[in-house]
């Protein structure tokens, strides 16, 4: 049985953590008390067997179907960029928006709902796309070319991600996030041209 | 496979190559749980939580140590959150009537009816006393690591691990 006043002393000493003046003082003690040598013995015993248990225990079951569940697929390095993209397009969207806003009659400045879905947002974008060639042949000498320069600009930031979202969606078709910031950007498009047209037309 | 190919596919968002790294490394995590839990349900679940965590924060892992170092470590960080954060169950003790709580261990140095026993003993263990123990002398981890893991002083760190030897000791002397 160890000395009951030791076994701080004599843990440390197995761990390797004493200092040289406190190791030569258990030695000492060591030398004339054979409990505590027999304790030291057995704490060595037992690091021993502690450190040498299996590294590795099975579950009983299959714990990643549960996992696979709680996982969603990560944004990738390109979705990242494709949100900066469309939040530097949404930021170009309000500060063209607003100098539009000032240029044109309050009246004119009002959106109208868009369809909703991945085969709407597609025909949206198609349609928008008519549109702006329209604006844009029969109506731009009826838009100042302050309005027209800041329509045009925040239209290219726009395009800008339309076309880095479709390009990533040719390699990832299946990618749901893709699919939402494509059509978050074409949405952003098809009311920024009707509002344009509109602002045109009054 | 690669495991730094795998590691980085899996930080693309590539599933399949993070199930991989899930089959490579469940057996050590769940150990790790199952040892600092005593429990084989809260391991499952406490293993589970890991590798979700892992999944989310594969994006921070740089390499700049090995990756099960990581993930061991965002272990015990789960092991210890979930306890804090729960109301703690009662302490289970694991039986001999409970084989599923160990899952067998292989035999270790002393033979398997002494690897058993110890493992039996340490999930016996105070709380407190088993997760500084586990963490010591099972996987190796400082005890300035434990006490910033654990949020415990250094000399509770290691008061525990003294405590958990006596007992241990008493345990397998019996």
């Amino acid at each position: 049985m160890m000395c009951p006043h030791m076994e701080a002393k004599l843990n440390e000493h197995v761990d390797g953590a004493q200092a040289a003046p406190d190791r030569a003082s258990l030695e000492a003690h060591l030398s004339g008390c054979a409990g505590c040598r027999a304790a030291i013995a057995e704490l060595r015993s037992l690091s021993a067997s502690a450190a040498s248990l299996p590294r590795s225990i099975e579950p009983g079951r299959d714990l990643w179907p549960a996992i696979a569940d709680r996982i969603r697929p990560r944004a990738t390095w390109n979705v990242q960029w494709i949100k900066w993209r469309r939040a530097l397009a949404a930021a170009a969207v309000f500060v063209v928006a607003f100098g539009i806003y000032r240029l044109v009659p309050p009246s004119a400045a009002h959106y109208r709902p868009v369809g909703q879905g991945w085969v709407a947002v597609q025909a949206d974008v198609d349609r928008a796309t008519e549109e702006l060639s329209r604006i844009f042949v029969a109506e731009r000498d009826r838009l100042r070319p302050e309005t027209f320069a800041l329509l045009e600009r925040n239209l290219a930031v726009i395009d800008a991600a339309v076309a880095e979202s479709r390009a990533a969606l040719a390699g990832d078709p299946a990618n749901a996030e893709l699919h939402r910031l494509f059509s978050a950007a074409a949405r952003q498009k098809v009311e920024l041209l009707r509002w344009a047209a509109r602002a045109a037309a009054s | 496979m690669d495991p730094t190919d795998l590691i980085h596919r899996a930080q693309q968002g590539d599933r399949a190559a993070f199930e991989a790294l899930y089959r490579a490394h469940v057996g050590r995590v769940y150990a790790l749980c199952l040892r600092l839990t005593a429990d084989a349900g809260q391991a499952e679940e406490r293993t589970q939580d890991s590798f979700v965590r892992a999944w989310e924060r594969l994006g921070t892992f740089r390499g700049e140590s090995a990756f099960s170092s990581w993930l061991y470590r965002l272990t015990v960080n789960e092991v210890l959150l979930g306890r804090r954060a729960e109301h703690r169950r009662e302490q289970r003790i694991v039986t001999a009537d409970d084989p599923a709580a160990l899952e067998r261990p292989r035999p270790a140095i002393g033979g398997a009816g002494m690897a058993l026993d110890l493992e039996r003993a340490i999930a016996a263990l105070p709380v407190g006393a088993r997760e500084v123990f586990v963490l010591h002398d099972v996987e190796g981890y400082r005890h300035e690591e434990i006490a910033r893991l654990t949020g415990i002083a250094v000399g509770t760190s290691k008061a525990q691990l003294f405590r958990a030897r006596r007992l241990l000791r008493e345990a397998l002397n019996r």
